[in-house]
């Protein structure tokens, strides 16, 4: 099957606040496959954000290149094309909303693409009750909690048509009932209807719930597996600036100290099944 | 010394269709030396609350008071009082402003009306609280810096104004676990050497449990537990979950644990006491 994300060498340099050149992504080569639920780590500056923007093509390549579903995104004729199916969610929900009532703020992706008003109605419909916000079409959306307004904005680029949705630390503002809505909604989305996700945290307990962890450091890809191999390694972790979960954590202190655990424990049930 | 709240109430845009009353009579005493964790959901109050407390909003009903004087009055007293009262907003890096990192910290302490040389110390002791070298930082441009550099920067701005209260909205949102290490250790620092109160709102059960001594839930207004966070997250965890908070993993792993028949005391708040404990259980050293 066609990658859904493929880039090739990566390279993106930008000239800093004080004219100094930055290699924020330096020879990056990766590919997402469809259905894909990916987690990026990375400490402050690895690069993450960066890499998310050039999925959708806000950023373009200083050198190499990125695929989105086969189109480039230097050729400036797929643009529209790849920004409908690679659809975006940001940190802060009240930087992204548009319009006064919830139905209206999903129904302006699509509308603004030329989507007629029967299907735009059904879009919107079939968005906002996937991520379990029908009950509030016709809500202000400032008026929301900021869990409720993520869904919102998912729920926008789920009308658009997005088969991929990119998340850049989409729970950093929001609290523990709003940051378990949107890793669930996301989780369902990727389950039942197949989308592809790519879900850029600083929570290590959300990255747990990924197929496959990516880990990002100075502008290159540090190592990546699925999170029982990369939250295995707690001390690497650690010198990159994270953290693993605390059920790794104490079952690498329990191993040093001559514990015989098996290996790959991340959660806490692992933990307590290993040591019953 | 502390800072009062006496039966406050917080009505925002009264008398119109959006009337809301987000504080409901709520009577709070916080004294120099106290570090105090404000939790509660998108909604809940804690901004309300905490910008009652130093002066940015004024009750709607009741007071609050520095050291007997009212935060709300227009006198010289009233204006002093909030002066020792200082505030990081959340995302700080976001009001950064200056052209130079110097200039943005000296922003405060030159509005305090301090001369020069006064600024000068101020500026170079905040830089240093915060662990950016004077040298190599004061003459670059904020926005050249990493986003945990700048949250420093930004932290170090209201550190150079000396306040006795220092109230900090969400300080590790959206850092990386060794940026949250580390503003935390400044922090740490801060409250430890200068005897200040910190008063800190977040998301963070984790840090909550880490930090501080004393631990405020707000619901709907209204203080619902005020305590040990130890206590609190041992004894009201579903309490907390009602109101849409949670417990730090390590109540979490205590209790899953606890399930499968390993012996652990009651109450364990940290990682360290927890290996400890099963460590003891399982003979190892």
């Amino acid at each position: 099957m066609e990658p859904v994300i493929e880039t090739q060498g990566l390279k993106h340099v930008y000239i800093d606040a004080d004219n100094n050149q930055v290699t924020a992504l330096d020879g990056i080569g990766m590919q997402i496959q469809p259905g894909e639920f990916v987690a990026v780590i990375g400490a402050n500056g690895s690069g993450k954000s960066t890499l998310a923007r050039h999925f959708n093509a806000l950023l373009l390549p200083t050198e190499g290149s990125v695929k989105v579903h086969g189109l480039d995104t230097l050729d400036e004729n797929n643009l529209w094309r790849i920004r409908q199916d690679t659809g975006m969610v940001f940190q802060n929900p009240d930087n992204q909303i548009v319009a006064a009532i919830v139905e209206e703020d999903v129904a302006f992706g699509p509308e603004n693409i030329g989507v007629p008003t029967e299907e735009l109605k059904k879009r919107v419909e079939d968005a906002l009750r996937a991520v379990d916000m029908l009950d509030y079409r016709e809500h202000a959306p400032h008026l929301l909690s900021g869990g409720q307004k993520q869904r919102v904005a998912i729920a926008g680029t789920l009308a658009l048509g997005s088969k991929c949705i990119v998340l850049d630390e989409p729970t950093a503002m929001l609290d523990p009932k709003g940051r378990k809505e949107i890793l669930n909604t996301m989780k369902k989305l990727n389950r039942e209807q197949h989308i592809t996700v790519v879900y850029i945290t600083h929570f290590m307990t959300e990255a747990l719930l990924a197929d496959r962890v990516i880990v990002m450091s100075k502008g290159k890809i540090e190592f990546q597996g699925t999170p029982k191999e990369v939250f295995s390694r707690v001390d690497e972790l650690e010198k990159l600036g994270l953290e693993a979960p605390l059920a790794a954590k104490v079952a690498f202190e329990l191993r040093k100290s001559g514990a015989k655990l098996p290996p790959g424990i991340i959660t806490n049930e692992e933990l307590a099944a290993a040591l019953a | 010394m502390s800072i009062k709240l006496e039966h406050v109430s917080y009505v925002y845009m009264p008398g119109t269709p959006y009337e809301k009353e987000a504080l409901k009579d709520v009577s709070l005493e916080i004294n120099k030396g106290e570090f105090v964790a404000v939790i509660g959901h998108t909604g809940s109050g804690k901004s309300t609350l905490v910008q009652n407390l130093n002066g940015l909003l004024r009750p709607s009903k009741g007071t609050a008071s520095l050291d007997g004087t009212d935060l709300s009055g227009k006198t010289k007293e009233a204006k002093q009082a909030r002066g020792r009262i200082g505030m990081v907003f959340q995302y700080p890096e976001h009001q950064l402003f200056a052209e130079t990192v110097y200039e943005d910290i000296a922003f405060g302490p030159r509005n305090l009306g301090l001369n020069n040389d006064e600024t000068d110390a101020r500026v170079k002791e905040a830089m240093k609280f915060v662990g950016l070298d004077f040298e190599t930082y004061a003459q670059r441009s904020p926005f050249s810096l990493s986003g945990g550099q700048m949250r420093r920067v930004a932290i170090a701005g209201v550190v150079a104004m000396n306040p006795d209260y220092l109230i900090l909205d969400e300080p590790s949102a959206g850092l990386d676990p060794g940026s949250r290490r580390a503003v935390f250790a400044e922090i740490m620092t801060l409250y430890k050497k200068r005897g200040i109160a910190i008063i800190m709102v977040t998301h963070s059960m984790e840090d909550a449990a880490k930090y501080a001594k004393r631990l405020l839930v707000i619901n709907k207004g209204q203080i619902i537990l005020d305590g040990r966070p130890g206590e609190i997250f041992l004894k009201e965890k579903n309490r907390l979950l009602e109101v849409g908070m949670d417990v730090p993993e390590v109540y979490k792993l205590a209790d899953a644990l606890r399930a499968k028949g390993l012996r652990l005391p009651h109450e364990i708040t940290d990682a360290k006491l927890l290996l400890a404990e099963v460590k003891r259980r399982k003979g190892l050293k």
